[in-house]
């Protein structure tokens, strides 16, 4: 009997040993088979997921660490499909609140493919939306109400202008995808983006992985001075007014080191809604008319021309020129701007009185190689180098070029048959306010990134001239302003500076009707620490200069030594001997 | 002679023989028993902490965002636009520059723009996790008996 009970016990654990080695087998066959490769890849699709992490980008101040481009969170509003109780009521909500048609949000819940799991209804959506969005969702959830279920929020960064306007022409704007456009989100696209990083997120916090950290990409101290800029943008603002002027742009640098203090240009456009874009600008060009705008600049240019002659000695400030009224160079007849005959003029006279026929003679007196060669030397014909993007390079045409004539020599002496851009005319002018050495503009002053600070050195573009013909015209030129009783004088601060009428090239001559009006200045003559550059465009009000931008230089010049506590000059010769 | 026999015969009684296999088949259980719940405890503290990391990060984003709200709202309260306004409410109006006294104070320096002085020269931080995140049981074991109680 026992025996019996033995062999039927030995054969139950047989039997019970057989399946649990036939279970061992199969769970062993089961995960090295074939199927078993995919039911793991199903099992890792939803373990975790990447992230596509992207740094903040870097913030953008002014030089008195004003905030001029930030960050702000929105938020793509979106709904888990599989989670949607009432795809109507959920469509009904959801146009009243993101401003769309009920029929547009209820086509995006109803119609997509049947693989997806989720889908964004808008984004770019502002906080204040959302969080009322939340509050309903709260109240509903409270009575049970699944009109929402399924609706999530994600939240991201969108660039923001708290200036809205405010050097918009040199900060450019950041579209959607996050891709900087023109001016200085452009230029250092690359550095205030910042390196994204994709990183393998794990559902089981068992996993919880090290997300590597992700710096913000730097931040961008500018040389610009936000109340100068506001001050400059409005006098400009109102000069196109009241001279009728097309368009205008308005440059203040800093001499001694090259820093844009203020870059003003028209038309502007509110950076928060750059949608605007493609109504305000025809082209690229013209976002930023200082940079980007080349034109022929009239009288102004006849200050490098002075240079040029005083540096190589072909005349001092009294050298004596008797005005006839007219030259011929390279066989072509030159007149004065009033076609009068100025009579006996020394150096000064010539500038003060602008008068065409001395500078196409003082140009003739030098010969095309010694002038082409200061001009280039002055940078003319290449960017100067400004960290902006869009920048143009203007031309000069030299002896050898298939369009370039003998009479150029004489014209070009007095700004005609040469295009520059505004920047341009002021790099080369800079030599003669910073002691013949030309600085190179720029924008950054520093970047901070990572708690480290690098600040920007200043450049220097060459010495074209000596310092002792630098301070010779800036006193000629002081000079020919007081004599003139110039309306861009300020009182209290001696100043130099030239004006500029230029006529407008069109395909069939000289436009009759239009000037280009151009002043250049700086201050205070015996320490600069400001130099302006202004261009109006076709001033209706008047066609002369000293009638349109001489007035608007004196008002900017004001506004600069008040921001930038610039003392009178008497004022600055007592506290200098303190 | 008698008395080892029933030694002898006590040390092989069936029952005996029987209870010595429920001990050690028991003592078995209990080791497996303890090194079970050693791992469900270790497993569950890492899923608490993999839990709270998870939510640490969330919270340092949403915090980062909202610095980064905060800094453009107070931009937007003392844009110049706003600052004129608010000047011109408060009977505020330009200044002229006659009207501008200059002042020699000796020793007076303009200051320098806040956004320079706000960046330090500090080393970047490096983050890592602790090993009770990473380690197996068999390490974490290994190194307790490597290192005792203390690290």
């Amino acid at each position: 009997m026992r025996q019996q009970y033995a062999i039927r016990s030995l054969i139950l654990v047989a039997c019970l040993a057989i399946v649990g080695v036939a279970v061992v087998v199969q769970m062993i066959r089961i995960q090295s088979s074939e199927q078993a490769q995919i039911f793991l890849s199903q099992g890792d699709r939803y373990a975790g997921e990447f992230h596509m992490v992207y740094p903040e980008r870097g913030e953008i101040y002014d030089r008195q660490g004003h905030l001029l481009a930030g960050n702000r969170t929105v938020y793509e509003v979106g709904v888990s499909l599989s989670e949607m109780g009432n795809p109507e009521a959920m469509a009904r909500i959801l146009s009243s609140y993101l401003g769309l048609t009920f029929e547009e949000v209820y086509d995006k819940l109803t119609n997509s493919p049947e693989s997806w799991e989720y889908i964004v209804v808008q984004d770019y959506v502002g906080a204040e939306t959302v969080a009322s969005l939340q509050a309903l969702m709260q109240q509903l959830a409270e009575t049970n109400d699944q009109r929402l279920s399924g609706l999530g929020f994600k939240p991201h960064f969108q660039r923001s202008y708290p200036e809205t306007a405010l050097a918009s022409n040199v900060l450019g704007f950041v579209t959607r995808d996050g891709r900087g456009y023109f001016g200085i989100e452009e230029k250092y696209n690359d550095l205030l983006a910042g390196n994204p990083v994709q990183v393998w997120v794990p559902r089981d916090p068992n996993k919880a992985m090290e997300i590597p950290r992700v710096p913000n990409g730097t931040t961008l101290v500018l040389t610009l001075h936000r109340d100068l800029q506001a001050s400059v943008e409005s006098i400009l603002d109102d000069a196109l007014f009241e001279y009728g002027a097309e368009n205008g742009t308005i440059i203040i640098m800093d001499p001694q080191n090259g820093e844009i203090l203020a870059m003003a240009a028209t038309p502007r456009m509110n950076l928060n809604d750059y949608g605007n874009y493609f109504s305000l600008y025809d082209n690229g060009s013209q976002y930023n008319r200082s940079i980007g705008m080349a034109y022929e600049p009239g009288s102004v240019f006849k200050v490098l021309t002075m240079a040029a002659a005083l540096d190589t000695g072909t005349v001092r400030p009294d050298t004596q020129f008797i005005d006839t009224g007219s030259i011929q160079v390279g066989g072509i007849t030159i007149q004065n701007w009033n076609r009068d005959a100025w009579g006996q003029q020394n150096m000064v006279g010539c500038l003060q009185h602008s008068l065409n026929v001395c500078l196409a003679w003082v140009s003739s007196q030098m010969g095309s190689q010694t002038f082409y060669g200061y001009m280039e030397r002055f940078g003319l014909g290449h960017p100067t180098g400004i960290d902006l993007s869009g920048e143009a390079m203007g031309r000069l045409k030299i002896p050898g070029d298939t369009d370039w004539y003998p009479v150029d020599l004489g014209t070009n002496a007095f700004g005609q048959g040469v295009s520059v851009t505004p920047l341009q005319m002021l790099m080369a002018v800079s030599a003669i306010a910073n002691d013949g050495r030309m600085v190179t503009p720029h924008v950054l002053y520093s970047m901070v990134r990572d708690g480290h600070q690098y600040n920007v050195p200043s450049q220097y573009a060459g010495s074209p001239i000596t310092a002792e013909t630098a301070h010779t015209l800036s006193e000629m030129l002081a000079i020919s302003l007081e004599e003139e009783s110039s309306q861009a004088l300020l009182a209290g601060y001696r100043l130099a500076g030239k004006t500029g009428t230029a006529q407008i090239p069109t395909d069939f001559g000289y436009d009759a009707f239009h000037t280009n009006v151009s002043f250049v200045g700086w201050g205070p003559v015996d320490d600069p620490q400001f130099m302006i550059y202004i261009w109006l465009q076709k001033p209706s009000a008047s066609i002369w200069s000293s009638e349109t931008t001489a007035p608007v230089f004196s008002k900017v010049a004001e506004q600069t030594v008040i921001q930038l506590n610039i003392p009178p000059d008497i004022v600055r010769s007592q506290l200098s001997n303190h | 002679m008698q008395a080892a026999q029933i030694i002898h015969a006590h040390k092989q009684a069936p029952w005996r023989v029987q209870r010595q296999w429920v001990g050690a088949f028991l003592l078995a259980v209990i080791g497996m028993a303890m090194i079970a719940a050693l791992y469900l405890d270790v497993t569950a503290r890492a899923a608490v902490t993999g839990r709270e990391i998870q939510e640490l990060r969330t919270e340092i984003t949403t915090i980062q965002q909202t610095n980064a709200d905060l800094e453009t709202q107070l931009a937007n309260m003392t844009s110049t636009i706003e600052m004129q306004r608010r000047a011109l409410v408060l009977g505020y109006r330009p200044v002229k520059p006659g009207e501008l006294d200059y002042v020699a104070v000796p020793g007076f320096f303009v200051p320098e723009p806040k956004i320079l002085l706000v960046a330090e020269d500090t080393p970047p931080q490096v983050y890592s996790l602790p090993p009770e995140y990473s380690q197996s049981l068999i390490e974490w074991f290994d190194e307790r008996i490597r290192f005792g109680g203390a690290r």
